[in-house]
């Protein structure tokens, strides 16, 4: 494939708004995750919660769209210059000429969460003032972002659970090569609500504690938040940064919320990356895996990690900084991988001080100082859909 | 860009599938609003079918109509919803409410907008990847760009499931959804024997409304049923020119050559 220049990003996360912070919390290892104090929600959890959602008010022509994930969203576009740039890339390319492609998995549901509260006693008829289409809609996250910066482009939004931020590379990729657009901006938001919390306890996935990926006792995940954002753009357009190198999607065809045992279609998306990006196994400086810290999902993985790379390949997981942030993970973990190729480390996997020797891997408690110039991320998702995406460094 | 059509799939009210449906979209038979009957899947054993849902199922007919003649192990898909699983988010929001809430499993993990996308590989053994996605009322348009895409980048054949179910009463207001309808195009390589369609994506535009007025009442009743207008020209097997809504009030031009 061409590779895509990402020639602006952003995060916003547990570890705090924008780039800068969620650096340093990488780099050091410091966990954003909290005892669970949602309203909403009463389980004795930790979760991944971003502060200052709350506060952000959505008016004028956005108005309609206020709902926490559109809070959070907005929260991130905020940060690092990125709908700056964006509107220099609009001024360039043109608004209809930038795709929109979002990953979310539940949208803003927490708004439809609160109104079933105040449904009409009687009749049991939702509130009037309730906007489906504008918050809880699958494709109100890509309408929210492309009205804020002002674009008109192709838009979608991809809902594969928590592959769903990193399956957007791959469509922007495909979307570029065939012409409809000259750049994308892409990305994932996916926020904390009454639904998920509920489901993945129900499901028993969920960690008592802060969660602990590839640890011995790891006991399952913490729910977080987030929000990233990527400009996409050829190489031959003079934009410099990182890049996209490859991408590789499959599926397991197995189960619905349990992986396959040995990771058969986690190896298949990561070999499918390293084929686009004609680049051998051995290029990879370390995997940032998936790792959501249950005990079946990172055996499965650090299967598929073994099949590809062999014994004790280079991983870290960073679930325990920022919670697993479902439809957002691939995000996070694209924006991560970003920031160790830019700053030259591996990340710290917080709280790894008994790595699980049946995984053999080489992951480590604290950050590692060297050059790095390839890094694949993994991003797995229920319904077995899987995502890796390969990254260079500049 | 240029798709060929290998198959289709449909149900909607009073069209039952595609080859059925064919004389009513034709205009040489008069259609009657018959309410939809979802039979179950034949591609999942008894333990899975059990716990799939209407969308599930709704999407799983149309994608296994649209397959009977290729080898479904392989096939890359594009799964096509505005809204999944609107019956289980109702049922999930309703459990939220309580002082107490109980959440069942198996609708948790049905409730992702890929479920019927997990469903279908799992029921093939498709270890292809699978893709769900949303452009809100204009779901069909997006739908086609993504799989058309996805056919351009690799080749091969590619299967778009467009589905949604309608709305529960406490929704009928703000999703205003009063009708199931899926509809299932299995795309491959443009060319000879086969019909084709070539995709723009334009600025802006008025859809193109059905020919028929029984079927055009049914349109605007389910994102799914904007297809109609494009079934109507494939299934008459002339050529034709048919404008969607695309999402961000774009439109998408698709030039029909029998």
């Amino acid at each position: 494939m061409k590779p895509l220049v990402i020639s602006a990003h952003t995060l916003t996360s547990a570890n705090g708004t924008g780039r800068q912070a969620n650096a340093d919390a990488l780099h050091q290892g410091d966990s954003g995750l909290r005892p669970c104090d949602l309203d909403s929600v009463r389980l004795d959890t930790h979760i991944g919660r971003v502060a200052g959602v709350e506060d952000i008010a959505l008016a004028d022509h956005l108005a309609p769209f206020q709902c926490r994930n559109h809070q959070l969203a907005e929260l991130g576009l905020r940060q690092d210059g990125f709908a700056e740039a964006i509107g220099t890339a609009r001024e360039r390319y043109g608004a209809g000429r930038i795709a929109v492609l979002m990953g979310t998995s539940t949208s803003g549901i927490a708004a439809t969460e609160q109104a079933y509260h105040r449904r009409d006693p009687s009749t049991g008829e939702l509130p009037p003032d309730y906007d489906y289409q504008h918050t809880q809609n699958m494709f109100s996250l890509a309408d929210f972002v492309a009205t804020r910066l002002g674009l008109r482009g192709p838009a979608m939004v991809v809902s594969t659970a928590c592959s769903s931020s990193a399956k957007v590379f791959a469509d922007a990729e495909r979307f570029i090569a065939a012409g409809l657009c000259d750049a994308a901006v892409v990305g994932g938001v996916d926020s904390l609500c009454g639904m998920t919390l509920y489901g993945f306890n129900a499901l028993q996935l969920v960690a008592p504690g802060p969660c602990r990926p590839l640890h011995t006792e790891r006991a399952g995940i913490s729910i977080g938040e987030a929000a990233g954002f990527f400009l996409l753009e050829k190489t031959d357009s003079g934009a410099a940064g990182p890049r996209l190198i490859g991408h590789g999607e499959s599926s397991d065809a197995h189960h619905m919320s349990a992986p396959h045992p040995e990771g058969l279609g986690a190896a298949r998306a990561m070999e499918q990356a390293l084929a686009r990006a004609q680049r051998p196994a051995g290029a990879i400086d370390y995997v940032l895996m998936h790792a959501t810290a249950t005990p079946a999902n990172d055996r499965s993985e650090a299967r598929a990690l073994a099949r590809l790379f062999g014994a004790h390949s280079r991983a870290a997981g960073t679930k325990g900084l920022t919670g697993h942030t479902l439809g957002a993970a691939g995000a996070v973990g694209v924006a991560q991988a970003l920031e160790s190729l830019e700053r030259g480390f591996v990340p710290a996997t917080a709280g790894l001080d008994h790595p699980d020797p049946e995984l053999e891997l080489d992951a480590r408690g604290a950050a590692e100082e060297r050059d790095i110039r390839h890094v694949l991320v993994n991003a797995f998702g229920f319904g077995g859909n899987n995502c890796s995406l390969l990254l260079e460094a500049a | 860009m240029k798709v060929g059509i290998a198959a289709i799939g449909l149900l909607g009210p009073g069209l039952a599938d595609f080859a059925s449906a064919r004389p009513v979209l034709a205009g040489q038979k008069a259609h009657e609003l018959t309410p939809v009957a979802i039979p179950p899947t034949t591609l999942l054993p008894a333990n899975e079918r059990r716990r799939t849902t209407d969308t599930i199922r709704l999407a799983l007919k149309v994608a296994e109509e649209a397959t009977t003649d290729c080898d479904r192990s392989q096939l890359r898909s594009v799964f096509a919803s505005s809204s999944g699983d609107m019956d289980i988010i109702d049922r999930i929001c309703e459990a939220l409410t309580q002082p107490e809430p109980m959440v069942s499993p198996v609708q948790f993990h049905n409730s992702v907008h890929n479920a019927p996308a997990g469903n279908w590989s799992i029921a093939t053994g498709n270890p292809a990847p699978a893709t769900a996605i949303s452009g809100f009322t204009a779901t069909l348009a997006a739908g086609l760009l993504e799989a058309a895409t996805l056919q351009q980048a690799e080749g091969g054949e590619v299967l778009l499931a467009a589905y949604d179910v309608a709305s529960m009463p406490t929704f009928r207001r703000a999703r205003p959804v009063t009708e199931p309808f899926a509809v299932a195009l299995r795309l491959g390589p443009a060319g000879a024997r086969r019909p084709t369609l070539e995709l723009t994506l334009g600025e802006a535009g008025d859809p193109t409304p059905c020919r028929q007025d029984a079927l055009e009442a049914l349109r605007g009743t389910n994102p799914a049923a904007r297809a109609l207008p494009l079934l109507e020209v494939l299934a008459r097997g002339e050529g034709g020119h048919v404008t969607l809504a695309a999402p961000l009030g774009r439109s998408l031009e698709i030039r029909v050559t029998p």
